[in-house]
């Protein structure tokens, strides 16, 4: 192709994202369609993955395919396998995909379609994929190392700690707010309570049938577990209808303990019994409904109904959490746009797998330019609702009536009947305040569906395709509740294993169900907070979550950038500095204001001396949750700042030629693959 | 001793579809492969160490270790 044809291609493309902005952003009062997101947001990918990611590649890590890569000079079979790209690319996104790029964007939509939409995009070419990619090619540099033994490692025994206790911190928050979805997701809803309760003894018959009865049979347990699944989403909705429903009708704080339940449960029973069947269930399902969700969007290109910005974007007074759109939209969004839990996937199994370094553009790159677009499918679904349906889904009573007058004045107005209706259109007793975003999801992703199965000529089935998003939904965050609660357990077990040896024995049982107890209780606690708090939880845990999620990224990029300056590449730094400065800034305003704002819907300590002179009896525990959340907060930003410190005074070294430049790279061997 | 194909499917090209298939299936969602272990034994040029009962007790023990992303 000449290369003047090529040159205008890429123009065009260019242009086409540029207009496509344009429309988003221009719109003010109009419908827009979701194409045009759809049309942003892929000309962006296609011409950062072209640029941008190559320019990474080649000039900043000089990626070299004839560089043997740790799968294929250490390769055993097992943990290293040198794997072909397409393969690696699902298998990392199946790793890194899981609730957060839906619930997310499906929060921040209380600010309009337009903030959200532009984070994903731009923050995830310029921060999360970078972000992604860089600790690959560091780990591949370095025999697969984790994030914590290079930053050890890179930076010094100080941020190597700091990592491990990052990675600690955030596994107690993430695991409390991803449970507190689900917990909401199933309040009342005996048909969605029956079929998650049923994936649990679905997963001990598949664990049984492939390690005792026919062992390594993934193929066929997998199939009688799919077969199983679907016909316990349908009898769901005869459970739902029957007397026997009324067991599967539970409060919130039941099904906080039984949540608590299974967590203990499936971090010591053995992997092989309830962990790794349901972890394949929900990759299967995970990779098949975003496929298929992305197809149906695609072919009925639904119109949206939300804004471009609602007056919450400015106020900071939204309904579904407090404060304006900066920073809490980057903190609300972060596993769509940037992920510092992905560096421990992208320094965990992927590199120990990739079988050519310049594969690691289209793994590292490419794959988290995929989970931005999951994220950009969970925008579209939640803005093609209602606005007043989106607004009573995802608030609490108390919160919808403080912010009602700005409803009023929008048109976001739903009536009680037009709730009812759309409940029993999805079999459901009530969606209003279902907060945490995954009914609010479900009940998009069952319309999009919906429309392509009637347009199919097929029934609307709007309640099972409800209830199958909401299964879905469940399904992968149990599976990040089971996986969590087991690394925590290790975790522990290796910390207190310094001071007391016999504890840091994995295999010891005493030491396994005290750690799993203590990590549970660590999870549950902020899960049972969230439950019983009268602004819906969500409002608290999520800032906190995104803060500690972010707050990894920091560490990520703090070692990506510790590393590029120790290879001489002190040129190239501000491909990861940019991002850094920029994650810095968020989560420090973030924090800063989630502490000391004066607006109690927004900051903890104002909120406590609110209630000060409240004679409600469940004062003194929210003034307690609220100086535990203050706590937190302000550990997480004391980590950043540690953290960023030692980073600097290191690069500071180095770049003075007080400390020398060595970097622990493999020794260059020569691939067999080069050709 | 690894395969010159380093994984990207040309020696795989000779296996039957569905097995490959099925190869690939497993390899995505990071399941246990004890034929893809034998194989890898064969091309390194050892006897394999692990019998199948003993690769899948240790494949689960890792699987255990490994993260899930939010």
């Amino acid at each position: 192709m000449p290369r003047l044809f090529r040159a205008l291609i890429w123009v065009a493309l260019s242009l086409l994202g540029a207009a496509a902005f344009a429309i988003l952003a221009l719109s003010r009062g109009e419908t827009v369609s979701a194409a045009w997101v759809i049309v942003a947001a892929i000309c962006t990918y296609v011409v950062a993955y072209r640029f941008y990611a190559r320019f990474i590649a080649t000039r900043v890590f000089g990626l070299d395919a004839r560089r043997a890569t740790p799968a294929e000079r250490l390769s055993n079979g097992r943990d290293f396998v040198p794997t072909n790209k397409w393969v690696l690319f699902g298998h990392h996104f199946a790793a890194i995909a899981g609730a957060g790029p839906l619930v997310g964007p499906v929060l921040a939509a209380q600010f309009g379609f337009l903030p959200g939409t532009l984070w994903l995009v731009i923050g995830v070419v310029l921060g999360g994929a970078v972000q992604d990619f860089t600790i690959l090619c560091c780990s591949v540099r370095r025999n697969g190392k984790s994030l914590g033994q290079m930053a050890r490692e890179e930076i010094n025994p100080l941020a190597g700690s700091t990592a491990m206790l990052a990675v600690l911190f955030i596994m107690i928050i993430l695991l409390a707010v991803l449970a507190l979805i689900v917990v909401n997701a199933l309040k009342a809803s005996p048909w969605g309570l029956f079929t998650i309760a049923c994936t649990i003894p679905i997963a001990l018959l598949m664990g049984w049938w492939m390690k005792s009865w026919r062992p390594g049979r993934i193929g066929e347990a997998s199939l009688v577990g799919a077969v199983l699944l679907i016909a316990a989403l349908v009898g769901g909705g005869w459970v739902a209808s029957h007397p026997i429903g009324t067991a599967f009708t539970q409060s919130g704080t039941a099904l906080t303990w039984m949540m608590m339940g299974y967590g203990f449960a499936a971090s010591v029973l053995p992997v092989w019994m309830l962990l790794a069947p349901r972890d394949y269930l929900s990759t299967f399902l995970k990779i098949a409904t975003i496929v298929v969700l992305a197809v149906a969007i695609m072919v009925i290109l639904p119109p949206l109904r939300m804004p471009a910005l609602t007056a919450f974007a400015t106020l900071g007074e939204g309904p579904v959490f407090a404060g304006k759109f900066f920073p809490f939209v980057f903190i609300t969004i972060a596993c769509g746009a940037i992920s510092g839990f992905h560096a421990l996937v992208s320094s965990g199994t992927t590199p120990k797998m990739l079988s050519r370094e310049t594969d690691a553009r289209l793994i590292g790159y490419g794959g988290m330019l995929m989970e931005s677009f999951v994220g950009v499918m969970a925008m579209i679904a939640a803005c093609t609702l209602e606005p007043g349906v989106y607004f009573a889904m995802n608030t609490t009573p108390a919160a919808l009536a403080g912010a009602a007058d700005v409803l009023r004045q929008a048109g976001f107005v739903v009536t009680p009947d037009q709730m009812q209706a759309l409940a029993a259109q999805v079999g459901e007793q009530t969606l209003i305040a279902r907060t945490g975003g995954a009914p609010s999801l479900a009940v998009g992703i069952a319309h999009i569906f919906s429309g392509v199965s009637s347009a199919l000529g097929g029934r609307a089935a709007t309640a099972l395709w409800y209830h199958f998003a909401i299964m879905f939904e469940a399904l992968f965050i149990l599976t990040t509740i089971d996986a969590g609660t087991r690394v925590g357990r290790f975790m522990l077990q290796e910390i207190v294993g310094h001071v007391w040896p016999r504890f840091g024995e994995t295999s010891w049982y005493p030491s396994i169900v005290a750690s799993s107890a203590v990590v549970v209780a660590g999870w549950g606690y902020f899960l049972y907070q969230g439950v019983v708090d009268p602004l819906g939880g969500i409002n608290s845990l999520w800032p906190l979550f995104g803060i500690s999620n972010q707050l990894l990224a920091a560490v990520a990029l703090c070692v990506g950038t510790t590393i590029l300056i120790k290879m001489g590449r002190a040129r190239y730094s501000w491909v990861t500095l940019a991002p850094l400065a920029w994650i810095v800034t968020i989560t420090m305003t973030a924090g800063w204001q989630k502490v000391f704002s004066a607006d109690p819907k927004l900051g903890f300590l104002s909120h406590a001396a609110s209630l000060a002179a409240s004679t409600d009896p469940r004062a003194s525990r929210l003034i307690f949750n609220d100086h535990l959340n203050t706590f937190v907060a302000l550990l997480f930003m004391s980590v950043v700042a540690l953290l960023v410190v030692v980073s600097i005074r290191e690069w500071w070294l180095v770049l003075s030629q007080r400390k020398p430049a060595a970097v622990s790279e493999a020794p260059y061997v020569e691939s067999r693959y080069a050709v | 001793m690894p395969s010159r194909d380093g994984g990207r499917g040309t020696r795989e090209g000779a296996l039957p579809l569905p097995t490959r298939i099925a190869r690939v299936i497993r390899r995505i969602i990071g399941a246990p492969d004890y034929g893809a272990y034998l194989e890898h034994c064969r091309l390194a040029g050892h006897p394999p160490h692990l019998d199948e009962r003993a690769y899948l007790n240790e494949f689960f023990a890792s699987k255990g270790k490994g993260v899930r992303c939010c």
